[in-house]
């Protein structure tokens, strides 16, 4: 069983993706072995409105939702956002959000981000933050969206002990105060491993020792990111069966249940 | 806890396009066949050891080979760079004496390029001889002290012709300037040296290193003498494809640049032909080292 915390679908402004309508990621899936996957709409990225890249999105994994587990991206600096953060659990049973912070100007820890966080926890909604969209250096002349790094993220995670946090698209957590044990973080979120190293510095194993087998979760990146390379590494992770299983669907399937 | 052998790599790697690998493999996927040689080798066209600057570069060295070994790596063909650039002449001379150590320390195993700071002229060309007539470097490894089409860089384009190696270059394309690198070549760069000197072989360094990869395969496509790397941390869907489309399956070279797990899986993401990745994994690089022979 695999479950992929860090899929997409849906078209992004900048690259053609390959695979990304629900038949083409599911076919994906099937070639990769992928059981299940938690999925938010790239279009939703540079969407000015992202509600409307929900509805295309709930549309899309209507008749998928044993397979397809949608987020909704939310942007709490729009009009409306609370009437869409509804509309997203209540009719379209979307599980969880997916946050860009940077690309939508805000910052993680403004009182808008943590009204929305505290607002989707009280639902028992997950919170998946993408540290970054793509590799920053082949940007489009026509943005500069940093990416946002692990520290950045502190002040939300503490003040929000109660929400379940899910980590993607990240890296440097092992020299991060995210990834050291008694750092007076509360251990409500997990790390995704699609940029973390299974060898040499090996990242994905300095987390499991310091944080614990139950914080680092499988996850791709499709249709953005090959699924390969996330693949390879659960392969050559120096771990016991009982901890990939762990990291394969576990852990997420625990997160992603309904509390 | 399952051992991931070689031939569960390599036939994981050849299986993901679709095409199961059977009885027709060729001898290398057998179990036990030789690491080196033969036919089918996966070869690493850039990786670095480690500046002995760094107090755990034997470790470090070491990890490098054992990451070889888990994921079915034959050969590493590696450089070690100066910590600072540009290199000074005492400074990348230490470094190639470190890897001609290398060379004997992993015998077989690990084969290395030569690097050079070609604003050193004389001394780099004295350099690139010593490394590939008395030390048996297999190329040249040149960085971002100067853009590939400055003239300071022809005769050591020139000596690569006259020794039959090839030179490993790094590049990038960004649609900003690069303010670290303000020398850094690109495709497009290569693919002017290129048409200068069609007799040299060039590698374009790591497609996936960051930059817009889609750019620089486009500006390769018509440089018949550059090859492209695949190495590099970006693992986008479609890399590869779309390089094998636009640039050909001969002219690939499968590499890491450190990025194992993403060189790898970047491979075995490919929609290509088990024999068409059998020749990006080491065949090609294995014809192209052969040019010196």
């Amino acid at each position: 069983m695999l479950f992929d915390t860090n899929a997409y679908l849906g078209p992004y402004a900048f690259r053609r993706l390959r695979h990304n309508t629900a038949a083409g990621l599911l076919a994906r899936m099937d070639a990769k072995g992928i059981d299940k996957a938690a999925v938010s709409s790239a279009a939703a990225i540079t969407y000015r409105n992202t509600q409307a890249a929900n509805e295309e999105l709930a549309e899309a994994v209507r008749p998928h939702r044993d397979r397809l587990v949608p987020l909704a991206v939310i942007n709490p600096a729009y009009a409306g956002w609370k009437d869409d953060l509804a509309i997203c659990h209540e009719e379209f049973g979307m599980k969880g959000l997916r946050l860009y912070p940077h690309w939508h100007r805000y910052g993680p820890a403004d009182p808008c981000c943590l009204e929305l966080v505290h607002l989707a926890t009280e639902r028992g909604m997950v919170v998946s933050i993408p540290l970054r969209v793509e590799d920053y250096r082949q940007r489009s002349w026509l943005v500069d969206v940093p990416d946002l790094r692990p520290a950045d993220l502190v002040p939300l995670i503490k003040a929000c002990p109660k929400t379940r946090f899910v980590l993607v698209n990240g890296a440097g957590f092992a020299g991060s105060p995210l990834g050291q044990a008694g750092k007076d973080l509360p251990g409500n979120y997990v790390i995704e491993i699609s940029r973390l190293s299974a060898v040499l510095a090996n990242e994905i194993g300095q987390l499991l020792a310091r944080l614990g087998p139950d914080r680092v979760v499988f996850g791709t990146g499709m249709p953005f990111n090959a699924p390969d390379p996330a693949l390879v590494k659960l392969e050559v992770l120096d771990a016991t069966e009982e901890v990939k299983e762990q990291i394969r669907w576990k852990t997420a399937a625990r997160l992603f249940a309904s509390p | 806890m399952p051992t991931f052998t070689r031939r569960r790599f390599v036939q994981a790697v050849l299986a993901a396009s679709g095409t199961a690998v059977g009885a027709g493999a060729p001898a290398v996927l057998a179990e036990g066949a030789p690491r080196h040689g033969g036919a089918g080798p996966v070869i690493d066209c850039h990786a670095h050891l480690h500046h002995h600057g760094e107090p755990d570069w034997k470790e470090k060295d070491r990890r490098l080979i054992e990451a070889a070994d888990k994921l079915g790596i034959d050969q590493l063909c590696c450089s070690i760079l100066t910590p600072k650039r540009p290199a000074s002449a005492e400074g990348f001379r230490e470094c190639n004496a470190w890897a001609a150590e290398a060379t004997r320390r992993f015998p077989g195993r690990v084969l290395a390029y030569c690097y050079v700071n070609p604003g050193h002229g004389r001394e780099a060309l004295d350099e690139i001889r010593r490394g590939v007539l008395d030390r048996g470097f297999v190329g040249v490894k040149l960085y971002n002290e100067h853009r590939c089409t400055e003239p300071v860089v022809f005769p050591v384009v020139e000596l690569s012709i006259e020794l039959r190696v090839p030179i490993l270059h790094h590049a990038g394309h960004s649609h900003y300037f690069v303010a670290d690198q303000p020398r850094m070549s690109d495709g497009g760069h290569l693919a002017e040296l290129a048409a200068r000197y069609p007799e040299a072989r060039l590698i374009c360094a790591h497609v996936g290193g960051g930059g817009d990869w889609e750019w620089t395969i486009k500006a390769l496509r018509h440089a018949r003498n550059v090859y492209l790397d695949t190495s590099g941390s970006v693992i986008d869907e479609g890399i590869v494809d779309l390089a094998a489309r636009v640039v050909g399956v001969d002219r690939l070279l499968f590499g890491c640049d450190m990025s194992m797990t993403a060189g790898v899986g970047k491979i075995r993401a490919a929609d290509l032909s088990p024999a068409d990745k059998q020749k990006i994994l080491g065949l090609n690089m294995q014809k192209l080292l052969a040019w010196r022979a």
